[in-house]
């Protein structure tokens, strides 16, 4: 081994782990769950071919299955018309003329007939000489010739020189290295990354992943119990990127290979190495910053236990050590290597199993060959049979003389018809989700309406602004069909980003899309006076939970405290909604609050600093010396906090007085540094976020103006405008996050709206907005609320703040609010499987709802975006009183107000990626709910409080359940691309497309379908399809006199 | 005479190393109704030739010496099946080591109707795992586990019947041969006992295995037709009367 590595070398390898970490999706916290594309990393590739590529790394199936299409056309959820043009454009490139085949017909019955996943039977060994032999009756007569040719492809295609060793001697020696490999690994990221689920931490985490496990794993008991000998290893001082080379080199790996082995291993494990990935890039993530680790550290933790697991089966079972060994073994025995490669990569034929083992076990004298050339001339018999059995049944399928002309072709075609058929089932999934799609946009076009004739304008009670989350498409229905209600779409954290940092929390929540970064801080502060006292009940609840967690606990605390755990457990089985209320009681409320919108002055934001540090003196003065605030002085006060800045020098005069020693007053002056954060360098750090606290005058005007313009709301405001976040409420629920606020980083929306309501509310920013030609009555009022999607309850904030003309309308408002909600539960709750009587009447439904959000044992408290497919980007009268189901992001927006199209890039760089992301995360967790998705809740189990794991212990589950995606065993959410519908004239949208190449690349590249409604071109739908757009043929259907008189 | 007698009979109610030609006996036998007639028979012949012996109950000098072989036998079996799966070959190991166990029964002068029945109790459920074998062979061409995970997502009736049955050949609660062992555990001194706690461990890891091969992972061959359910019926019936007929003698018959 060459241990000389150059700077450049390691650099190197840095770099190739950087690239190779590309492909895999970030995985964020499920705190603050986001949905997120599994794709991300290869969106710069075609859609058809990222999910290829995509298979190929995370080993998940792209599509649904054949059968399932099958089901949708049933229900006439495919588009025909589609479906054979498309197979008519594969057959136009692929052109073949086979006697007496109709291949349009034998595709299209193999499309809509044929129930089996696939036609083509995976094998080795069936060609057309073999097919021909089986079809017609005779046995296989493989030439061993040719046999043994093929037999040197086989094996150099599944034994790759730069596959991954330990893959490989697994596959050789069944030697389950990876499994074994995964377990350690998992285990050992369980100890580094958790964030306060285990009692016990690691030790030295704070030096980072590597080196901590470094230290542990040379005195690991569990290492050691697998008889693994790490210090070997271990003794050198290397680096990460040191021993990652240094591995590879003594893996034989060769260099050329080093990436594509370091992006094997990395996706192995795609759900820690995303999580780690994100961890590495969020410099504000709090465990990050105390605890670094990137993916050099996993990949070396990972390379190092694998490296030994492989020496200890070397030295176990002889196995060779390195890719280069792996490639001699093969060519030495070939019949051999393939007889253990068919027993234990488990594609042996059973009936052989016991007699290949027993012969592995005591290698016969004569050697492998006849016993692999027999088991070779099984094998391709029981192939061939298979594909033949197949093809004949899809023959008669066909009907006609199909069967006759299958048994009548020659060898040649019918490899040319195999490859043929093989070629169309590989995008046969692509080819039914545009079919499905164009079904789709077809009753989109149809359903949308055209603006009317400009009636004369009423000012409506009540205007809100709701979140483009689906969910508030029906709540948006309701509301307006009760009556004088306007609503209006918005990306759920109005246009503001914000770090905000809630009362009683102790750190910062970006509360904003992923893709953006806060700069503006929000502190939440306590209106009312805070009380020092903790009540009773908290305090008890913590002494319980402390007990929990105790390692002793279990001895001892059980039978002592147990009882007191069953009360909740009863409570919460029996009545959940009583013992929540009940719970809700015995806790202390939060008190009143309000936000620090506006900007700090360096003067206000010194006087803050200089307060709150005078705070923590005076309780360390309790605390520390038992002093009471009415032992100290202001002016003593002061002079500890100029000496704990090194402003001054002690002794003090308070120390004086006291009569306290020099030491003791040193003490003190220390604990206020490091317990009490009163030093020189944590003020620098407050101040500069002081300095990020609250925004500008101008930011306020700049955020509503936009707000409001974008939506199109310039004129006619109404008394109320509510501001409406949204948030979920669920018991028990890992998940609970990913029902919350997409747009604000999976957190709750009502921040936001309490946020842009103050700047609206603020009389300065309305004097200003009026310069912009935003006229905001005197007598308009913006109201924060929040909308559960959990009980579709609608909650009202900061009332206390409402002018008291208001509240004579709050009642009305109020009821208003609370119909539509229940109206909503009427609507929603039979999806979720309750009676159809009890969901009827909207009272019993909105109880229902309640119930379920409170309901620990719900493994499905809502749908979430589940069914999501509509994106419609344009005003309010195209979808207004149509039911589109709960499956439409709504983004209100009038191209008309924005000359420049600046609104339209906003609208397209952030809620229309987002709303991709939140598709595609559903798309892909249904088509393959147990690699892209993260199978079923039932066997989740949280792992460090960042993520869940199936069982014990295993990869990281990203993806969404399959609570949330299926429906008695089919899938609920209909997987397909979001359809995104602009009202917009078409070469402006394509305009604004053009500015953005990250948005031009999405929809360019097929991961999401474009509609624009052309409103300059009578309101045509222009579909872009391959590139180009194309006039939606119900286009014509339109009455010419609605677009003239809008126009 | 006697000495042959003796041999024969650890031929037939096997003890190492002439437990290698009753292995060969039902491995020989015509297929799977063949080879569970054989599991059933040989053992009951093995006790009545026993019992035709005259010295039986054996000599006191030879007692220690068939407990050594005989405490040999049970752990050697047990351990050999750890890496089988096929699964007549692991049937019919693991029958030989419970079966062996009789010899206990026998060294111990019990009644020749107590150590048949005690043999019952091993190789009842080994026959019937013999028969469910081969109709496992039927369908997927072996009786290899662990090729295929998840059988029992294709299999449902076939997975459950072996389910049940293997964990009755591996004297699991409520079935007869948790019953037996106990009763062997009566008649052995305290000292002698450890080598019974490492078979049930064991066969509990055996059990692991078997089940870890044929429930968990998940089936991606072709589909499978499953048993009848008349048979699966049957089966379950031959099954619970099986268990039923230990819970209501609670193990009287077996001699506790």
């Amino acid at each position: 081994m060459d241990r000389n590595l150059t700077l450049g070398d390691r650099l190197k390898v840095r770099s190739m782990i950087y690239v190779a970490g590309e492909p895999i999706p970030r995985f964020w916290p499920m705190r603050t769950f986001i949905h997120h594309n599994p794709l991300f990393g290869l969106e710069h590739l075609p859609f058809p071919d990222a999910v290829e590529e995509g298979s190929r790394l995370f080993h998940g199936q792209g599509y649904l299955t054949r059968q399932q299409y099958q089901e949708y056309r049933k229900e006439g959820k495919v588009d025909d018309g589609a479906l054979r043009r498309y197979l008519q454009d594969f057959l136009s490139k692929h052109s073949l003329d086979l006697p007496g085949i109709e291949l349009e017909q034998w595709l299209w019955t193999l499309l809509v007939e044929y129930v089996k996943p696939q036609v083509m039977v995976a094998g080795d060994w069936v060609d057309g000489t073999v097919l021909a032999a089986v079809l017609h009756g005779h046995p296989t007569a493989l030439e061993e010739q040719e046999l043994v040719r093929r037999l040197d492809d086989i094996l150099s295609r599944k034994i790759h020189l730069d596959g991954p060793v330990y893959s490989n001697v697994d596959l050789l020696f069944g030697t389950r290295i990876t499994e074994t490999l995964d377990e350690l690994l998992v285990k050992s990221c369980l100890d580094f990354f958790d964030e306060g689920q285990s009692a016990w931490q690691l030790p030295g985490r704070e030096k980072g992943f590597y080196r901590a496990w470094k230290e542990v794993a040379r005195r690991n008991v569990r290492l050691l119990l697998h008889g693994l000998h790490l210090p070997a290893l271990l003794s050198s001082d290397e680096g990460p990127e040191g021993v990652i080379a240094q591995i590879l080199m003594e893996l034989k790996i060769p260099e050329d290979s080093w990436q594509k082995y370091i992006l094997q291993q990395l996706t192995h494990l795609h759900g820690w190495a995303g999580f780690i990935r994100f961890r590495s890039q969020a410099k504000h993530y709090y465990w990050a910053q105390k605890y670094p680790a990137d993916l050099t550290d996993f990949l070396a933790v990972r390379m190092v236990t694998g490296l030994t697991l492989l020496q200890e089966a070397m030295r176990q079972q002889g196995c060779p050590g390195d890719a280069e060994a792996i490639q001699e073994f093969v060519r030495k025995d070939p019949f051999a290597a393939y007889l253990r490669l068919e027993l234990y990569g488990g594609s042996i034929l059973p009936g052989w199993a016991q007699r290949v083992d027993d012969a592995i076990a005591r290698p016969p004298r004569q050697g492998y060959r006849e016993l692999a050339l027999a088991y070779i001339r099984a094998k391709a018999q029981q192939e061939a049979g298979k594909q033949a059995l197949a093809l004949r049944a899809l023959a008669r399928q066909v009907g006609g003389g199909a069967e006759a002309a299958l048994l009548a072709l020659e060898p040649d075609s019918l490899r040319q018809l195999v490859e043929l058929l093989g070629a169309w089932e590989k995008q046969e999934g692509y080819t039914w989700l545009r079919a499905m799609e164009s079904h789709y946009m077809t009753q989109l076009v149809r359903k949308v309406r055209l603006p009317a004739e400009q009636k004369e304008i009423k000012r409506p009670f009540a205007q809100a602004f709701f979140c483009i989350d689906v969910r508030s498409e029906p709540i948006r229905r309701h509301l307006e069909a009760l009556g004088d209600y306007q609503t209006f779409g918005i990306a759920g954290f109005f246009g503001v980003p914000i770090g905000y940092l809630e009362y009683g929390k102790g750190s910062e929540q970006h509360l904003c899309p992923a893709i953006q970064t806060p700069k503006n801080l929000i502190a939440e502060i306590p209106a009312e006076m805070e009380l020092e006292e903790e009540p009773l009940y908290g305090a008890l609840e913590h002494v319980l939970h402390d007990l929990k967690s105790s390692v002793l606990s279990p001895f001892v605390a059980v039978e002592a405290v147990g009882l007191l755990f069953s009360l909740g457990l009863i409570g919460k089985t029996v009545s959940p909604v009583l013992y929540h209320e009940l719970h809700g009681r015995l806790h202390a409320q939060k008190p009143l609050t309000r936000l620090l919108i506006d900007k700090l002055t360096a003067e206000q934001a010194d006087s803050i600093l200089r307060a709150v540090q005078r705070a923590m003196i005076v309780r360390a003065l309790q605390k520390e010396l038992h002093l009471g605030r009415h032992q100290v002085t202001d002016d003593e006060v002061r002079e500890l906090r100029e000496i704990a800045l090194a402003h001054a020098s002690g002794p003090s005069a308070l120390v004086r007085r006291m009569g306290f020693t020099a030491e003791q007053e040193q003490d003190f002056i220390e604990k206020l540094r490091s317990d009490y954060r009163v030093d020189r360098q944590e003020t620098s750090l407050q101040l500069e976020r002081l300095g990020r606290l609250g925004f500008s005058l101008e930011e306020q005007v700049q955020y509503v103006a936009k707000a409001l313009l974008s939506c199109g709301l310039h004129r006619n405001f109404s008394r109320f405008v509510l501001m409406v976040g949204h948030e979920s409420q669920t018991q028990n629920n890992p998940y609970e996050s990913a029902l919350d606020c997409g747009a604000c980083g999976g957190g709750r929306g009502l921040p936001n709206a309490r946020v842009i309501c103050g700047m609206a509310n603020n009389p300065e920013v309305r004097r200003r907005l009026r310069d912009r030609d935003i006229i905001i009555p005197e007598d308009t009022w913006f109201v924060p609320a929040s909308h559960n999607t959990t009980t579709d309850e609608i909650h009202l904030a900061d009332l206390d703040l409402l002018p008291a003309r208001h509240l004579l309308y709050l009642e009305r408002l109020r009821n208003g609010l609370q119909a539509a909600s229940r109206r909503n539960a009427a609507e929603r709750m039979p999806t979720l499987g309750v009676a159809e009587k009890l969901a009827r009447d909207p009272h019993t439904a909105a109880v229902v709802a309640r119930r379920q959000a409170h309901d620990w044992s719900q493994v499905r408290p809502e749908w979430g975006l589940s069914r999501n497919l509509y994106g419609i980007i344009g005003g309010r009268y195209l979808t207004e009183g149509v039911d589109l189901e709960g499956r439409s992001f709504l983004l209100s927006y009038d191209y008309r107000l924005d000359p420049k199209g600046r609104f339209l890039e906003n609208i397209l760089s952030a809620p229309v990626v987002v709303g991709e992301w939140i598709n595609l995360e559903h798309y892909f967790s249904t088509v393959d709910v147990h690699h892209f998705g993260s199978g079923s809740k039932v066997y989740h189990n949280v792992a460090g409080r960042f993520g869940v794991m199936t069982g014990n212990q295993s990869d990281l589950r990203t993806g969404l359940p399959i609570q949330s995606m299926y429906k008695d065993g089919k899938p609920y959410h209909e997987p397909l691309r979001l359809i995104a519908l602009v009202e917009a004239p078409a070469p402006f949208v394509l305009d604004v497309v053009g500015r953005l190449p990250k948005v031009k690349s999405l929809i360019f590249g097929g991961w999401l379908r474009v509609i624009v409604l052309d409103p300059e071109q009578g309101y045509q739908a222009l579909v872009l399809e391959e590139g180009q757009f194309m006039v939606h043929p119900d286009s014509g259907l339109r009455p010419k006199a609605h677009w003239e008189a809008r126009a | 005479m006697e000495w042959i007698l003796l041999i024969l009979s650890a031929i037939l109610l096997p003890v190492f190393p002439l437990s290698w030609l009753f292995n060969r006996l039902v491995d020989t036998a015509p297929g799977c109704w063949g080879r569970a007639l054989a599991i059933l028979v040989l053992p009951q012949l093995g006790i009545l030739l026993i019992y035709t012996v005259p010295t039986v109950p054996l000599p006191t000098s030879l007692e220690r010496v068939i407990l050594l072989l005989v405490l040999f036998t049970t752990l050697f079996y047990a351990f050999r099946a750890l890496s089988v799966r096929e699964v007549t070959i692991w049937t019919r190991l693991m029958a030989s080591s419970g079966l062996t166990l009789d010899w206990i029964l026998v060294a111990a002068g019990k009644n020749v109707h107590g150590v048949q029945i005690f043999a019952l109790a091993w190789s009842l459920p080994a026959a019937l795992l013999l028969v469910w074998a081969g109709l496992l062979r039927q369908r997927m061409g072996g009786a290899y586990l662990g090729l295929q995970g998840g059988l029992a997502t294709v299999l449902p009736r076939l997975s459950s019947l072996m389910t049940l049955t293997a964990l009755a050949l591996v004297a699991t609660p409520i079935f007869p041969g948790f019953f037996a062992l106990l009763q062997v555990f009566h008649l052995l001194a305290v000292s002698w006992l450890w080598p019974l706690l490492i078979l049930l461990l064991l066969w509990g890891w055996n059990i692991g295995r078997f089940l870890q091969d044929l429930l968990f992972g998940s089936y991606r061959g072709e589909p499978m037709e499953d048993v009848s359910y008349g048979l699966a019926a049957g089966g379950f019936a031959v099954l619970f009367l099986f268990a039923l007929s230990t819970l209501i003698w609670s193990g009287t018959w077996t001699g506790i």
